[in-house]
């Protein structure tokens, strides 16, 4: 795959205010469609997370900051290259005002705070979905030189309501299945200022998550909850301790909207004896029963 | 049915225990200066920091401990079950219990007593016992006008009377409480205290400026030749205790101007070279029965022989704030048939050069010997050869709680590596003053 190295770090603001701006371009010009995927990865080389900022990040998430990564770090930390690929001009679906669904992570060794990094991202897998078209972000932290894979992401989000011509459909609907709540093993009250709050630490400031007024410019009725927010919090009690490597998961079903009182179950496995193999979560709206978003944890 | 027939009499030799608690090791992480590399890092992140090295030290992931014992002396009330949450952010086994305790300075102490004490009871087969402090993320509260406010409006159950409340508001209430170092029955820091009993001891400038150039070149040799590889795992960058000037010298202390007692004029003697600064920083010490340590094939560093605690009636000036370990080192030696000439180190916090030296010098005076310790003269003198070898406070640093388990953790393996005096195990001795007038004093044995 074709390379775009870049000489330092995006910044995301940056990117917001250009992704804003080819939304608007391409509504005047209304230009024929891209249906393929740009063929060419992003890459940064030699660059450092933000000491101050893991601190932050961690103690946001309620978990001891260490001097190792949290793996929901690492996704805000190669965000902004992940974002690059999907403002760039020949990208087919319009950055603003997509759906989060899902993110896999196979986080394959610790990652210490002074480690210089390499960060590489790149599309896959653009395909269509009932409500519109997905496509894979995938995004790999990688030891300085770019020899070892520390972190391997993959992002799934969907452009409601954009169709792609030629794209195909799955021919079976998803099958709606009635949610039931089990009894709930912990819940969180989150506040309007959830997303300001992640938003400040992650650098992520998608205008959906920071306010009412900025999340209804987008459509939304309310602003929502960062889906990495969620996973990040999530991971930050499960397991306890982690081990060297491990791999997690996490499918949303609804958006968390602000403010929300989230119900959670998470379910350990373990060895005979007594060692974690691996969790499995869900979590609902305390209210409604609504389904937020479930997944699972587990040892490499 | 028996009767017992000799009921044990205070002051008389130390009871026979069942078994021995030994000192498996340590860990701590690196103390920093308050302001520099741990600012933003909160006691449950210090804690857990050293935690997870003596975890991995002595591959306890997985492992019930008996007991783990940890303590802050600034902390925030979410903090109130510091010790236990750390144990939860660790690979320890989520069924080991925790408490927290706070005996100001000797916390760290209290608390490596008080989990001795359990393991040679047989309650408890296996403790850590820790300590942690942050003057850089200390702990502000709402004043006391605005607290008593909130809680009105808490109870008011209509508008009326919460507008009522929030209208008693005034912009004094809006200033915050932060912590200070100042006893609360005297108004006075504890360096204006020290300072008091520092002139009242007639220790001079020289005198505590050598023995804080002393501690910094000790601690820097230590360092030098790798005493503190395995009791140390680095954090935030930081390997060795940011307070530490290799390169001081007495010409440079020499040039401080007076801190403390500034109100005795030419008697001021006390600078921040010959004080502790603030420091942040987290320390813990792994305790265990013999059968534990050695089942798992774990090192046996030290014995913790005994341990004593004293207060003195400082508020009005009788004693020194920081002269209780005057009292308890003489209780505790006589105890266990001790005099000073049986100790070969001594680990004397230096929480101030001042404090140090007073202590040395009430143990030399007659005076004191006679009318405050009850002893027929002076209580002994304390081979300088002996004193804090491997360096104290002045040099490394002060997390209030985080001391006791630095010392007891250094001290245990200094008595291990020197091993037998004179056909006996090497004996030590760990003195540390605290706030409000108190003092913990503990002996360790060489294994």
């Amino acid at each position: 795959m074709a390379e775009t190295v870049l000489s330092e770090m995006p910044s995301l603001s940056k990117l917001y205010v250009n992704a804003a701006a080819t939304a608007a371009k391409s509504s005047l010009l209304r230009t024929a469609p891209v249906v393929a995927l740009p063929a060419t990865a992003v890459e940064v080389r030699g660059v450092r997370p933000d000491l101050t900022k893991v601190t932050e990040f961690a103690h946001l998430m309620g978990e001891p900051a260490r001097d190792v990564l949290p793996s929901g770090y690492l996704h805000a930390f190669a965000f902004p290259v992940a974002m690059s690929v999907m403002v760039a001009d020949n990208f087919p679906l319009p950055l603003l005002g997509m759906i989060h669904l899902r993110n896999q992570v196979e986080h394959l060794a610790p990652v210490h705070f002074d480690d210089e990094l390499s960060v590489r991202a790149w599309a896959r897998d653009l395909t269509g979905h009932r409500s519109g078209t997905q496509v894979q972000i995938v995004a790999e932290v990688l030891s300085g030189d770019g020899t070892q894979l520390l972190w391997r992401g993959v992002s799934t989000y969907l452009a409601k309501g954009v169709f792609l011509p030629g794209l195909d459909k799955p021919v079976e609907p998803a099958v709606r299945v009635d949610f039931v709540p089990p009894a709930p093993t912990a819940q969180w009250r989150l506040g309007v200022d959830t997303g300001r709050a992640y938003a400040a630490v992650s650098g992520d400031f998608n205008p959906i998550h920071l306010s009412i007024l900025s999340a209804k410019m987008l459509g939304m009725r309310r602003s929502i909850a960062h889906g990495m927010y969620a996973a990040a919090r999530v991971l930050a009690t499960v397991p306890l301790a982690k081990p060297p490597a491990y791999s997690w998961d996490i499918a949303f079903d609804s958006p968390i909207f602000l403010p929300a009182t989230v119900s959670l179950e998470v379910v350990d496995r373990r060895a005979d004896d007594g060692a974690w193999l691996g969790s499995d979560f869900t979590a609902w709206n305390a209210r409604s029963s609504r389904k937020f978003f479930s997944g699972s944890v587990a040892a490499s | 049915m028996t009767t017992p027939t000799a009921a044990a009499t205070p002051g008389s030799s130390a009871l026979p225990v069942p078994r021995k608690a030994v000192v498996v090791g340590g860990n701590r992480i690196p103390f920093a200066r308050s302001g520099g590399a741990y600012t933003h890092s909160s006691n449950q992140d210090m804690l857990t920091a050293a935690l997870d090295g003596l975890v991995a030290r002595f591959g306890l992931a997985g492992e019930e401990i008996g007991e783990v014992a940890a303590g802050a002396v600034l902390k925030h009330s979410r903090d109130f079950n510091l010790a236990r949450e750390a144990v939860l952010g660790s690979a320890l086994a989520a069924t080991t219990p925790a408490y927290d305790l706070q005996q100001a300075c000797a916390t760290g102490m209290e608390a490596v007593i008080g989990l001795s004490n359990k393991i040679k009871l047989g309650q408890i087969d296996s403790a850590i016992a820790g300590g942690v402090d942050s003057a850089s993320d200390a702990p502000i509260a709402v004043s006391e006008g605005l607290r008593s406010i909130l809680l009105d409006l808490s109870r008011a159950k209509t508008a009326g009377q919460k507008a009522k409340i929030i209208a008693r508001i005034r912009p004094k209430d809006l200033t915050p409480n932060a912590p200070t170092t100042g006893e609360p029955r005297t108004g006075l820091s504890m360096g204006e205290h020290q300072a008091l009993t520092t002139a009242q001891w007639n220790i001079t400038r020289e005198a505590q400026d050598e023995l804080a150039l002393a501690s910094h070149q000790n601690l820097a040799a230590a360092y030098d030749r790798h005493f503190f590889d395995d009791l140390i795992t680095p954090f935030r960058g930081l390997s060795r205790d940011s307070n530490l000037r290799a390169d001081s010298s007495l010409e440079k202390l020499a040039k401080l101007k007076p801190a403390f007692g500034k109100a005795l004029g030419e008697g001021a003697t006390m600078t921040a070279g010959n004080s502790t600064p603030l420091t942040d920083g987290a320390s813990t010490v792994l305790l265990a029965s013999e059968e534990w340590a050695t089942a798992r094939e774990l090192p046996i560093l030290a014995d913790v022989v005994d341990g004593e605690a004293a207060a003195v009636d400082f508020v009005h000036g009788k004693d020194g704030l920081l002269m209780a370990p005057a009292f308890a080192v003489p209780r505790l030696l006589a105890r266990n048939g001790l005099t000073l000439d049986d100790i070969d180190y001594f680990e004397i916090h230096e929480a101030f050069a001042g404090t140090v030296l007073s202590t040395l010098a009430a143990w030399e005076d007659e005076e004191f010997g006679k009318t405050r310790l009850g002893l027929d003269g002076a209580f002994g003198t304390v081979d300088r050869s002996k004193l804090n070898v491997n360096g104290s406070s002045l040099a490394a640093g002060h997390p209030f709680a985080a001391t006791g388990g630095r010392l007891v953790a250094t001290l245990a393996k200094m008595l291990h590596e020197r091993g037998t005096v004179d056909g006996r195990p090497a004996r030590g001795l760990i003195s540390v003053c605290a706030a409000g007038g108190q003092g913990v004093v503990a002996i360790l044995e060489a294994r």
